[in-house]
């Protein structure tokens, strides 16, 4: 577990470093905890490299507040992490500050929300027929009074 | 296209890059009455896809076209999610299993196991003998199943239109096994966790043994078709390069690195469900190009029948699910006789098992590279969070790396190589 600051400065050096040598990036994501205890960061940014020349994993956890949940961008490290970045970021809201095309990648570009965390509902959302065809419209839209509205 | 001049005594510079150009035209250096254009600059943007036949799946490339050649590429995926991520939160473990059969739908066995590895290392369980070994004979035939239609799919790509449905052929008589142990053909869920479905019919031995036997003359056929066939050697040979630095620092995995150079297979390194019983080779390519790793996939489906050989002949005897009770339902007979075991069987079916709490990171070789699950419990019967590192998509955020600079046909064969499953990308 580490502090965000240092993310890079410690992934540069677990890839460089011949006692390391991770040098594929396996993944970034992280995991919402909103119920833990109030003083505790609200996320956990998990990173997974492999180093192909020792034949292990390494895991790093980085907590982020709920208030500002940015991390730097591992891009100019691990190019690999670029996409696992936006889809971090589609999915959980996490911001990796200084990634040069933060964009959604899994969800299209006007969906609200980040259907990964732990406060988003899922099976919640209104389903349209032709009958009911005022339920498309997006939350801003919809009257106040209809389920889902933000009104 | 309009006449191109710079203006009259060139570009700053001094150095005047038309002077060949005005010399063949026979134009005056001085000539300064052309309207002028820049030309080299516009790039016309092709959109390909998603209903493209050679995107293997619903994947959109936007291409910036420099007449024949690709200056970049901009893929935009997506089109396939479904939030399985977020689905297997709200199911109970054995309920997500089912699940990771949809995620990469070409080898849904394999899919399976990562799943059910990852839940029982959080378990502390482990899986007897004879389970592990039929999980081993069914992913490998999975295995060859995903390389079979990547095979014919990749050659249709290029136009050899044969080995497509030679490929269908042989793979049919493997849906036709998974059809036997499980009734299902596709998304068999038939690994599960604490062990299988079930015990293998009588009948199983018999037709894994034919797919042994015929294989190898099948896949000499396909290579007799495709392998040294010059067309084919002129669409992949030097294409689509990526030298082994690179395809480590995009994440890439599987087949897709090993045509780098890299001999990296999880089956080998860290082997998991008794692979280190087995003896095979990882094959391995020179050159990183779309040729090389057509070879390894080549290769490793001959692979897979030596390990399935193998695992057929040493097959162990006793029970294929893990006696712990909490885990895996008592067998059928018990539940008529023994009250308890009808009690246990009610409870795994209404509420499933608790997983004690922890973090656990379980990786698999599917036929794409390493499909990794990293799994959060928080002791409860679901799992609190479940990230599917899904090798499709890193292999495939190095496309634009790949294709830049190629020509526009070569793309389709890049495609093809990588051997993208959109359900797994876009899970």
């Amino acid at each position: 577990m580490i502090h965000r600051a240092d993310v890079v400065e410690a992934c540069a050096l677990l890839r460089d470093d011949p006692d390391g040598l991770y040098t594929l990036p396996v993944f970034v994501t992280a995991v919402d905890w909103p119920d833990r205890e109030p003083a505790a960061p609200r996320y956990d940014v998990v990173y997974q490299f492999r180093s192909l020349h020792h034949n292990d994993v390494c895991r790093l956890v980085v907590q982020v507040p709920e208030d500002d949940p940015t991390v730097p961008t591992l891009e100019g490290e691990f190019c690999g992490m670029d996409w696992h970045e936006r889809e971090c970021y589609d999915l959980l809201g996490i911001v990796f500050e200084g990634h040069h095309d933060l964009r959604r990648i899994l969800l299209p570009d006007d969906w609200e929300g980040h259907p990964l965390r732990k406060d988003y509902v899922s099976f919640g959302e209104p389903v349209a027929f032709t009958h009911n065809i005022e339920w498309a419209l997006p939350a801003a839209e919809r009257p106040p009074g209809m389920p889902g509205s933000s009104r | 296209m309009a006449a191109v001049l710079p203006p009259s005594g060139g570009l700053p510079g001094g150095e005047d890059p038309f002077a060949e150009g005005r010399r063949r035209l026979g134009v005056a250096a001085d000539l300064d009455t052309v309207e002028l254009t820049e030309i080299g600059e516009d790039t016309m943007e092709l959109n390909m896809g998603p209903q493209h036949p050679s995107t293997h799946g619903v994947l959109r490339l936007v291409l910036d076209l420099d007449g024949e050649v690709v200056r970049a590429c901009r893929p935009d995926i997506g089109f396939l999610h479904t939030g399985f991520e977020k689905d297997f939160e709200r199911h109970s473990y054995q309920q997500c299993i089912p699940y990771s059969d949809r995620m990469d739908y070409l080898a849904p066995l394999i899919n399976n196991l990562g799943f059910s590895l990852a839940a029982e290392r959080l378990l502390g369980i482990e899986v007897p003998p004879r389970g592990q070994y039929l999980r081993v004979i069914m992913c490998e035939l999975a295995r060859i199943g995903s390389h079979l239609i990547w095979f014919g799919t990749g050659a249709l790509d290029l136009g050899a239109t044969t080995p497509f449905l030679y490929a269908w052929r042989e793979r049919e008589t493997i849906l036709d096994i998974n059809e036997l142990v499980s009734g299902v053909r596709m998304h068999t869920s038939f690994i599960r966790v604490g062990g299988l479905m079930a015990d293998v019919p009588d009948e199983f031995e018999a037709m894994v043994r034919n797919v042994v036997h015929t294989f190898p003359k099948a896949i000499d056929e396909y290579e007799l078709l495709i392998t040294k066939n010059p067309i084919w050697r002129q669409r992949t040979v030097g294409l689509g390069t990526i030298s082994a630095e690179d395809a480590l620092a995009y994440g890439m995995s599987g087949p897709s690195l090993r045509g780098s150079g890299v001999a990296y297979d999880l089956r080998k390194a860290q082997p998991y469900s008794s692979y280190d019983h087995f003896d095979f080779d990882i094959p391995v390519g020179h050159n990183g190009d779309v040729y090389d790793r057509y070879l390894c996939r080549m290769r490793e489906m001959r692979e897979s029948l030596r390990i399935i050989e193998q695992a057929l002949e040493n097959l162990p005897s006793g029970p294929v699910n893990t006696l712990d009770r909490k885990v895996a339902p008592p067998p059928r007979n018990e539940i008529n006789t023994s009250m308890e075991s009808l009690i246990r069987h009610f409870k795994l079916v209404t509420e499933g098992f608790h997983v004690p709490r922890g973090q656990v990171y379980q990786a698999v070789e599917s036929p794409r590279g390493e499909l990794g699950f990293y799994m959060v419990s928080d002791g409860s019967n679901r799992p609190y969070r479940v990230k599917v590192r899904a090798p499709s998509f890193s292999n495939l955020s190095a496309l634009p790396y790949m294709v830049k600079g190629g020509l526009i046909a070569d793309v389709v064969a890049v495609i093809g190589s990588i051997d993208i499953v959109l359900g797994d990308v876009d899970r």
